[in-house]
């Protein structure tokens, strides 16, 4: 077979081509600006980058291509998902305008683009080496970005995150070595062929796959290192670690799950999938409870939020994909604005923005961050009028449709104890003011501000037009 | 744009703009938010039944902003506006400017749930209306563990009344049939879905044994915002039951009416008797009312003609009662600095306007006859015995009965005896104060004399016109 590559195969990744370059033009201007430490540039030429990729990406919605033989699809799913790549990256890169080590941001910014390369790649990727290739583009940049800050947490966060990140994507590579024995293919649609039923090697590599793969989703029980490692990577990318490796992790896995699978493998094969995500709705809830620490707080918060988004593809039907992707969208900015907020009130290093103890009283002195920071905390734990709570019927409903009613009594409770967790910070935030030492205000913050108005616009305005993507379907060739 | 629109956004809107408001300016805020609530009643009344549609969503249930008084709603919208008008005239707390822009926001979600002509938009605006509470809860209550039981129980409730939403939307393909004649859902999941539902509406009433969040609230929230949220926020899952479980589930309700009958005599008469021995006068009204509002859930569960327009007769008359005496308590608590019975008295010597206020309140609440709350008593108590439901007709007479012994206590603790030289004196009823309970004074009266308005209501449906199967 003679490899021959077309415009239209590199086409299909321009995004990504345009935010790598976005990253070395971040370092060139760097070297150009020479001793001036010009904390903005890497910023907006992030930002740019990301811009002209989300509209590149944009244009090929709609345009159905299987670029390099069927291994990296687009114009659909695969869009759907650049782009919540794209808004989680630029809300992560946003935050490096308050918090950073020192005034030089551009070796971070341009690592987290190369990372956020990855999990578009992940969001296409249609065979086995480019969803690996895309992970391992996605973690390598983390470990870097986890340790971009001189303190003994984020050493610590860092080397955790190396170690359970290495066995997680382990597991996934020998899964999808079994997977190739198995089929003697790379393609995920080879895996479609009804006779793998019988094969003891395809059910080993997809339970291997798997187990990779919910690693990465962090649902109990591989979601022990979630906590730590939030707690001690910079503020900027535990938004990156809480959105977009998420998405890219999602990608995949809604992909195998539900193009990848034989007929009548898929209910056998994925139960444990959803007990786990049950599970992890409750203990990622409870866990929330005794934090102290928002940073540890959303990373609980993540557990369960995940946990709801792999609830809606319980059953496999469209709908459930599409309501996930609505979920996941309406995450990305709950979340991302609530780490505007925090960056907000924050000096340079996010100790500030981390403790929770620093919100009380929060709407006296900044009462627009702290309204913008109820409705994240209102939408996480589904309250109207936000798209949190639209998010969560329309998978109760998906859920209940599709018969898995104790998934959806499950999503109840706990969403029923998440509500203490949230609102003892609205609760802090409104109380009045004591014992609250030291805390002078921080300067106005333009694009932190900004970042966390067009969140909370977007998680308002996406309950009243709760556009969710129709055309994308189908994952495999 | 439409009116029912317009009654619903403009106090919202007003709560909005009101925070632009200077803090200091207590009259303003206070007057501006009455005018507010006032043009929200005319709104209402002048609105009618019209109603307005906007598409929403379409899988996987049809679902649509669909706004529009019922015949039952108008009236609970009519009282809920004239509570709030009232309470904010009344509202005398320290940031006074915050308080009135969450008594707007409470105001327009309530309207918002009443007026809602979708099971989904129900649900939203369910869910929304505990937000006010809860903010007033942190910000003027006195424990926090209030705030904490309000908002976990109801938003408990508010998550089962979503699961039941989803499920009734996925079966019936829409939830667009609030006020909808026709509506009927059948088949193995009805129960279940009517078991939603009922819970949260049972929590929100509240009904024995879920009521334990419900003397603390009232207790801790400031006294105008307590006569909004005993008097017609308690009136959500009645409103609730009859437009939503007697009109779509008859058949599950006839089926299930047991246990509710059960919760509700239970309700009455542990309220009542907790009522006699309580000493904090806000807590005696609080209980009173879950005594009295298990009289509605049993008028509910029964669910024949006269005991169903007893219902909507008592709804009206508590929701004006009530908010009569959490806001004279309040005046008294203002007064007196204190809300223990046995530390108040004698307060009615030198205070004839306040004391006749507190008199007119607790002779409705007691049933006297020529006052709403009398209507509503009999024609609920005729309606059970009609089913042949003799005992507990008897059981709900003698919670009748021991309404008169707890509210005359309440009355006679605070207004006679000798006068207490230890409590501060301050000057009777200023005539903002006695407007402000007027128009619910009256109301009451107009009422009780003239109740038909409210009865031969079309939207009633009744459940079933015999005794239990």
């Amino acid at each position: 077979m003679t490899l021959s590559f077309t415009n239209a195969d590199w086409n299909a990744i321009a995004p990504i081509d345009i935010l790598a370059a976005a990253g070395l033009a971040v370092l060139l201007a760097d070297l150009f600006a020479g001793r001036k430490q010009w904390r903005y540039a890497s910023i907006v030429i992030g930002l740019l980058g990301v811009l002209v990729a989300a509209i590149v990406a944009g244009r090929q919605f709609g345009h159905q291509y299987d670029a390099f033989f069927g291994g990296f699809m687009t114009g659909g799913f695969a869009t759907v998902f650049e782009e919540i790549v794209l808004i989680g990256t630029a809300g992560s890169l946003l935050l490096y305008s308050t918090i950073g080590p020192g005034p030089r941001v551009a070796g971070t910014v341009a690592i987290m683009l190369w990372s956020a390369c990855g999990a578009m790649l992940m969001a296409g990727a249609a065979n086995l080496i480019a969803i690996f290739l895309g992970l391992e583009l996605l973690s390598l940049g983390l470990y870097a970005l986890c340790a971009a800050v001189d303190r003994k947490t984020a050493r610590e966060s860092a080397l955790k995150y190396l170690i359970l990140s290495s066995t997680a994507t382990a597991f996934l590579l020998f899964g999808a070595a079994l997977l190739f024995g198995a089929t003697g293919s790379v393609m995920l649609a080879d895996l479609l062929n009804p006779s793998l039923a019988s094969s003891p090697l395809f059910w080993m590599g997809a339970g291997m796959f798997l187990i990779g793969l919910v690693f990465k989703l962090s649902l109990v029980p591989f979601h022990t290192w979630t906590p730590d490692v939030f707690e001690g990577a910079p503020l900027p990318v535990t938004a990156f670690m809480s959105v977009v490796t998420k998405a890219g992790a999602l990608a995949v896995f809604a992909r195998f799950t539900y193009a990848a699978l034989p007929a009548g493998v898929g209910a056998k094969l994925l139960l444990p999938v959803w007990i786990v995500a049950a599970i992890s709705m409750i203990v990622g809830n409870v866990g929330m409870l005794a934090q102290t620490d928002l940073k540890r707080l959303l990373a609980y918060s993540g557990i369960a939020q995940i946990g709801y988004i792999v609830v809606a593809l319980a059953g496999g039907t469209p709908l459930g994909l599409r309501y996930a992707i609505y979920y996941l969208t309406a995450y990305a900015f709950m979340n991302l604005g609530a780490f505007a907020v925090a960056a907000a009130i924050s000096g340079p290093d996010d100790e500030e923005g981390s403790r929770l103890s620093s919100y009380r009283g929060l709407a006296r002195r900044r009462p627009w961050l702290a309204a913008a920071m109820t409705i994240f905390l209102l939408a996480l734990s589904g309250l109207p009028p936000t798209a949190g709570f639209l998010g969560k019927i329309l998978i109760l409903a998906v859920t209940v449709a599709n018969g898995y009613i104790w998934l959806a009594a499950a999503l109840i409770a706990g969403t029923a104890i998440s509500l203490y967790a949230y609102a003892k910070v609205i609760r802090a935030m409104y109380a009045p003011e004591e014992g609250r030492q030291g805390g002078d205000l921080r300067p106005f913050v333009p694009l932190a501000w900004a970042s966390a108005a067009v969140c909370a616009v977007a998680v308002i305005a996406m309950t009243f037009y709760p556009l969710t993507p129709s055309n994308i379907l189908p994952l495999v060739r | 744009m439409p009116l029912v629109l317009v009654s619903i956004l403009l106090p919202l809107v007003a709560a909005a703009l009101l925070l632009f408001l200077p803090r200091g300016d207590r009259a303003l805020s206070r007057l501006l938010g009455t005018a507010v609530a006032a043009i929200t009643f005319a709104t209402v009344l002048a609105g009618g039944t019209a109603d307005w549609s906007l598409h929403w969503l379409s899988r996987p249930f049809v679902s649509a902003f669909h706004f529009g008084a019922t015949p039952i709603s108008f009236w609970i919208a009519l009282l809920l506006t004239l509570c709030t008008a009232c309470a904010i005239a009344a509202a005398r707390v320290e940031r006074l400017r915050d308080f009135v822009a969450l008594l707007l926001a409470l105001e327009g979600t309530m309207l918002g749930l009443f007026l809602s002509r979708d099971l989904l938009v129900f649900a939203l605006f369910w869910d929304l209306m505990l937000v006010p509470v809860f903010f007033a809860l942190v910000g003027w209550g006195e424990h926090p563990a209030t705030a904490w039981r309000y908002f976990i129980y109801n938003f408990a409730g508010g998550l089962t009344l979503l699961l039941a939403t989803a499920a009734f939307g996925v079966i019936y393909g829409t939830t667009d049939v609030i006020g909808l004649p026709g509506v009927a859902l059948a088949g193995g999941w009805a129960p279940w879905i009517f078991a939603g539902f009922a819970f949260a509406f049972l929590v929100k009433t509240p009904v024995w044994p879920l009521h334990t969040w419900m003397p603390p609230t009232y207790a801790d929230l400031p006294s105008p915002m307590t006569s909004v949220v005993a008097g017609v926020q308690s009136k959500a899952g009645l409103y609730g039951f009859l437009a939503i479980a007697t009109a779509m589930m008859p058949g599950v309700l006839y089926r299930h009416a047991a246990p509710l009958i059960v919760l509700a005599l239970i309700s009455l008469v542990y309220g009542a008797l907790v009522a006699l021995v309580q000493n904090d006068v806000k807590r005696i009204v609080a209980y009173s009312s879950l005594s009295h509002l298990g009289l509605i859930v049993l008028a509910i569960a029964i669910g024949n003609r006269l005991a169903l327009e007893g219902a909507l007769v008592y709804i009206i008359a508590h929701g004006l009662f009530s908010a009569v005496l959490f806001l004279v308590l309040g005046y008294v608590e203002e007064r007196e600095e204190t809300r223990a019975l046995p530390r108040l008295g004698g307060l009615g010597w030198r205070n004839p306007r306040l004391s006749g206020a507190l008199c007119i309140a607790a002779l409705a609440a007691l049933g006297l006859p020529g006052l709403a709350g009398f209507a509503g008593e009999l024609l609920i108590l005729i309606g059970v015995y009609q089913n042949g439901y003799v005992w507990p007709a008897i059981v709900a007479l003698v919670a009748i009965v021991l309404a008169s012994a707890y509210m005359l206590r309440l009355y006679q603790g605070i207004m006679n005896g000798p006068q207490r030289t230890d409590l501060p004196v301050r000057a009777d009823l200023t005539w903002i104060e006695g407007l402000a309970v007027a128009p619910l004074l009256a109301a009451l009266v107009l009422l009780g004399v003239y109740p038909k308005p409210l009865l031969d209501n079309a939207a009633i449906t009744t459940v079933q016109s015999g005794p239990l199967p």
